[in-house]
């Protein structure tokens, strides 16, 4: 269901970032082919942003792009959980604040939602939103409706992997990785991953290799969310874009449990935070 | 047998005589049968995921319901090995892979039997692909008419039809609550002889309708767009990933490399992608196709262009997989229809 | 795609980073068989590392191994490097078209090679002088971005002495002792101002060498139809199976990888 008062404050700030030339681009979100489900819009022009809609199928994490616009002024419409992820990526000096405008959404959730088929129900990581309000924005669009601090994050799913058998746990796995097909939309998708070159892709040294079969497969998912620790903001792109529906959000909910618990640490919630895999304090030799 | 037959679906409605009806029942006992003598691969679920994969009972195989990916990698496997490279008594040897099994694949869809007819035009043209060429001929495909469209499919867009009977060895149409047989190769005809086949009246056959796009021109439209900034915008969305490829009933690109077995040596070839930054990299590090546009591109102009220049059809076969999977939405339905209406005036323009 | 068993005979470095390799077809039978052309290439395996596609830098009417010079750039070509003489290493092939060289005969060649891409015009430089009572005149100009990148020196005496033949050398770079010409490969071209009448000009080196050097052939008057090249694309089959090395509809496997320009400029795609 379109929103169309945010729908429109986006554009008329689009309009304007556009005319005055603030911004080269605004990524937002456009109504997608099958005329229901929205999907990235760039625009470029102001008579362009009358394409661009807000609405509870907006799931796309639109700050995966910005890494790629480095350079160029770039205004981005961000959900709060996306938002998280500018801090992210911001604190890994990936992007130039000063290049970014961040259009922030007071966001109600958004909707489980297959191209093409009936909308379902609230996304599992909007159930558990951790804060409608983005942390850092430019302009925000919409009505903050949440108190600071955030709501403590949902381990639940978590805790029912944890309370089975490690053989039980690792045989899930093991046909999970299985049916990997090693697309690599969810490394894709993800803001967080945007080396130049993934591990997984490397022939000098060589980790994994081109073969696709479990042990390989895992390795790739096992080694991804390591790399996503004190990172993930939980925006569950990952899972969303898996088409043999890997719950990969599990792992990542496991690491930020324990990078909550190890260091109370949670991903994104300013820049100026210390990301915790990349810090070192003489008291963590204990 | 009738002969003259106007619709594909007219013709399956006369194929309902003495021999040609099984029913649900009879069609697990063919199953089983066919489990004695053959590697059996059909739709099956895993954690709620409907895919291909080996079956051991009847009962598993879901006839309902559109696979996630299609089953090409049965004939075109993601990962296989070429050879192995054994060290016997001081001296390298390359070894052969083991031979591929007498397989059937059950209740293929006629987009992805046409898709593995496609790639087949590829690996069999001369000089064929040996190790190709011995899994297809051991390769049966039991084809399964579409009773039900999805929201994604544009197979009549590219000319094929819901229960378009010519790339498989049976094909099955449903029909109330049972199954309309047919033979149409001498493999299939072997395979149908193990069916408990009866003479049960039929009902109706049920086959999807769908609405359709013209989709002609469009080899010469892609020619006529190709250095149109349309691919640009359209790859700004795009997350390079290799979803599309990988779900493709047609997509057959592969890589080749060395993998290490504990002490010996296999070549793998495995799927690879188009779009996926480095697929064109030479060694030293220049990337032909280094922009994304130029990537995505690359998977429409094979598609949409060399593929029907060499083969005489498009690349796809409307299966509409990528149109779901595709976590940002590029839609090959749309381009072409966007390629058709940018038509050949840009290339006028082009000219100028 | 199963290579033949092949033994390395000899390697030697001809450049700081280039070793020619010297190869040897074990099977008797298959090694009589196996006939290829300048211009063609083929994919030498070593053995757990992967295979690459690499030019014949031997010329088939030479009784001998069939020889490969191979770069040291990536995983493969290191592990080629690696390979000690007698180690085993696996050869298919030959793929690809040819120089046509038949077709010019009686006529004036001209040759521009920058780097390793000297490699593919040695077989057509040594069946030339081979058969240089066929031809006309043979102008070799030869560059590399320093004096020990010179490809083939070992042989820049024989070319330079061989009857109708000129070797023009020339670095971007010289050193010390280096006494030659210090320039860009196409200010040579414009500097010997070769004549376009019954000439054929064929080139290969990096992407922006061959850029310049077409526009000072141009200049002096060449058309795109008298300028060959031979084009490099990463390729895993060479039997246009595995939908990699097409540049737009042409693939370079099977349709070249030698090409005039005036095919190049028909080519939807840049390369």
């Amino acid at each position: 269901m379109l929103n169309s008062d945010l729908t429109q404050q986006i554009r008329d700030k689009a309009r304007e970032l556009l005319e005055s030339k603030a911004a080269e681009c605004v990524i937002g979100y456009e109504t997608g082919s099958d005329g229901a489900i929205a999907r990235p819009a760039f625009i470029y022009s102001p008579d362009g942003v009358e394409r661009l809609v807000f609405d509870d199928t907006c799931t796309h994490n639109l700050a995966s792009y910005l890494v790629n616009r480095k350079g160029k002024a770039t205004a981005v419409v961000l959900k709060a959980c996306d938002a998280r992820s500018l801090n992210v990526l911001l604190q890994e000096k990936q992007v130039a604040r000063d290049k970014v405008y961040a259009i922030g959404v007071a966001c109600d959730g958004i909707r489980q939602a297959v191209w093409g088929r009936p909308k379902g129900e609230l996304q599992d990581r909007c159930k558990a939103c951790q804060g409608h309000t983005p942390p850092i924005y430019d302009v925000l669009i919409g009505q903050p409706t949440s108190p600071d601090p955030p709501a403590p994050s949902d381990f639940s799913r978590v805790a029912e992997m944890e309370a089975k058998t490690p053989e039980e746990r690792l045989a899930f796995w093991q046909r999970q990785f299985a049916r990997c097909i090693r697309c690599y939309a969810c490394r894709q998708i993800c803001f967080g991953c945007y080396c130049q070159e993934c591990f997984v892709e490397r022939l000098d040294p060589e980790w994994t290799g081109i073969r696709v079969a479990p042990a390989q497969n895992q390795m790739y998912h096992i080694i991804r969310a390591f790399h996503l620790a004190g990172r993930c903001i939980a925006c569950d792109e990952c899972q969303r874009a898996c088409p043999v529906d890997i719950p990969l959000s599990l792992l990542n909910r496991k690491l930020e449990e324990e990078t909550l618990e190890m260091f109370g640490h949670r991903s994104g919630l300013s820049a100026e935070a210390q990301a915790p895999m990349a810090t070192f304090r003489p008291e963590e030799l204990e | 047998m009738s002969l003259s037959t106007s619709s594909p679906r007219t013709e399956s409605a006369r194929r309902t005589g003495q021999g040609s009806v099984l029913t649900k029942d009879g069609l697990k006992v063919w199953l089983g049968r066919l489990l004695e003598s053959h590697r059996v691969i059909a739709p099956a679920v895993e954690d709620g995921v409907l895919f291909f994969q080996p079956v051991s009972r009847p009962q598993d195989v879901v006839l309902e319901g559109k696979t996630a990916i299609s089953p090409k990698g049965w004939v075109h496997p993601q990962t296989e090995v070429l050879f192995r490279v054994e060290r016997r008594d001081g001296a390298t040897a390359l070894e052969s892979p083991e031979e591929p099994p007498q397989q059937v694949l059950f209740g293929v869809r006629p987009c992805d039997a046409r898709g593995i007819k496609h790639i087949d035009k590829v690996m069999l043209a001369e000089p064929s692909d040996g190790l190709y060429a011995r899994r297809r001929e051991r390769t049966a495909l039991v084809g399964l008419a579409c009773s039900q469209a999805w929201p994604e499919c544009f197979c009549t867009s590219l000319g094929l039809a819901p229960d378009d009977a010519s790339d498989v060895d049976v094909m099955l149409t449903l029909a109330g609550d049972i199954f309309l047989a047919r033979a149409v190769t001498e493999k299939g005809k072997a395979l149908l002889e193990l069916a408990p086949l009866e003479d049960a009246p039929a009902g109706e056959p049920a086959v999807a309708q769908l609405a359709k796009f013209p989709t002609d021109g469009l080899a010469p439209a892609m020619k006529a767009n190709f250095d149109s900034k349309y691919w640009a915008a359209v790859a700004d969305r795009c997350i390079h990933c290799n979803i599309c490829t990988f779900v493709c009933a047609d997509c057959y690109c592969f890589d080749v490399r060395d993998a290490h077995v504990g002490g010996t040596v296999e070549r793998l070839r495995c799927w690879d992608s188009c779009q996926a930054y480095g697929f064109t990299r030479i060694a030293g590090g220049y990337e032909r196709r280094a922009t994304k546009g130029e990537r995505m591109r690359q998977r429409f102009a094979h598609k949409l262009l060399y593929y029907p220049e060499q083969f005489g059809e498009p690349l796809c076969t409307g299966c509409g997989r990528c149109v779901v999977a595709c976590p940002v939405n590029i839609d090959i339905r749309e381009i072409i229809q966007d390629v058709l209406k940018m038509g050949v005036k840009s290339a006028t323009a082009r000219a100028e | 795609m199963q290579p033949y068993l092949a033994t390395l005979k000899e390697a030697r470095y001809i450049t700081g980073d280039v070793k020619v390799l010297s190869v040897e077809i074990n099977d008797p039978v298959a090694r009589e068989a196996f006939k290829y052309a300048p211009g063609q290439f083929a994919f030498v395996s070593a053995f757990g590392v992967g295979e690459s596609a690499v030019t014949f830098v031997s010329v088939p009417h030479r009784p001998g191994p069939l020889e490969f010079a191979i770069r040291r750039v990536g995983t493969v070509s290191a592990a080629l490097h690696e390979l000690d003489v007698g180690a085993t290493l696996g050869v298919r092939g030959p793929y690809g078209n040819r120089f046509p060289l038949e077709d010019y005969r009686g006529k004036d060649i001209l040759i521009i090679g920058g780097g390793i891409g000297m490699a593919p015009l040695r077989p057509v430089i040594n069946y030339l002088l081979d058969h240089h009572d066929q031809y006309g005149n043979l102008t070799i100009i030869n560059g590399a971005r320093s004096p020990q990148d010179l490809a083939f020196a070992e042989e820049f005496e024989t070319w330079a002495k061989a009857p109708r033949t000129r070797l023009e050398l020339t670095v971007d770079r010289g050193d010390d002792v280096w006494k030659g010409r210090v320039a860009l490969v196409p200010a040579v071209v414009e500097e010997l101002k070769p004549s376009p009448a019954n000439c054929v000009t064929i080139t290969c080196g990096p992407p922006i060498m061959i850029r310049f050097v077409l526009q000072s052939l141009k200049k002096l008057g060449f058309a795109d139809s008298q300028i060959v090249t031979t084009l490099e694309a990463k390729m895993k089959c060479g039997i246009g199976k595995c939908a990699r090395c097409n540049v737009g509809e042409k693939y370079v496997c099977q349709d070249g990888p030698v090409f005039t320009f005036d095919q190049i400029a028909t080519f939807l795609e840049g390369f």
